[in-house]
């Protein structure tokens, strides 16, 4: 089964998609997902996420593609907003299912450290004192590397 | 620079992504900013994975890092 991918500017119901993993496929005992919200502090009064139209949902539909053969997935799905998020809004959530746990925990561990430096997202903070890009943090870098140099785990 | 985006007529003079940032160096001191190794590629709507080869016509855009999730 293809991925499901989304990038849209409106919230979502993790509960509503998680539900949708959940109970899809008999043979899937297993389901995670990982959600990622709008972290507050530090003067932070909201986000701005920008992608490349086209370019950022191929980049996820490879992603998740490349999650469901590595780890023979039931489903895979990422949903991604966009736009301008308050603190505590959804940003990300990304979900696995598959017959057992420890493939659908990996999978999701993956798709979330690739996401965030693979796929063209652009993050500006908006603080009580301006606005600023958010740079690549080392640890995420890192993450990714990971994963990636993995030698059978070729994204392409 | 300083641009969103422009047409450059060096077709079959520049034939990779590396000729084009040294030609953008020589032409504007912004362009520097290019050969930092943080930015990245994209070629026609493909993310490309370091110097590739051009060919009149392409669209090439250039990204700062990525910082999704």
């Amino acid at each position: 089964m293809p991925p499901l991918i989304r990038i849209q500017t409106e919230a979502f119901d993790s509960g509503d998609l998680l539900n949708s993993l959940a109970g899809a496929e008999a043979e899937c005992g297993a389901v995670a997902s990982f959600l990622g919200q709008v972290r507050g502090g530090k003067d932070l009064v909201a986000l701005e996420l920008e992608h490349y139209p086209g370019v950022t949902e191929q980049a996820l539909a490879r992603i998740a593609s490349h999650a469901i053969r590595r780890w023979s997935l039931g489903q895979a799905m990422i949903i991604h907003r966009v736009g301008r998020m308050e603190i505590g809004a959804p940003i990300v959530f990304v979900g696995a299912s598959a017959p057992h746990r420890r493939a659908a925990l990996d999978a999701v561990s993956y798709m979330i450290d690739v996401l965030k430096t693979q796929a063209p997202f652009w993050k500006k903070e908006h603080l009580t004192t301006g606005s600023r890009w958010v740079e690549t943090r080392a640890d995420d870098d890192a993450a990714a590397a990971k994963w990636l140099n993995e030698k059978q785990d070729e994204i392409a | 620079m300083g641009t969103a985006s422009e047409e450059i007529d060096q077709a079959g003079e520049i034939t990779t992504t590396d000729a084009l940032i040294a030609w953008l160096n020589a032409r504007d001191e912004a362009g520097q900013a290019l050969t930092h190794p943080s930015v990245r590629l994209i070629i026609n709507d493909e993310i490309a994975p370091g110097c590739s080869v051009l060919k009149p016509g392409d669209t090439i855009a250039f990204c700062p890092p990525f910082s999704g999730g």
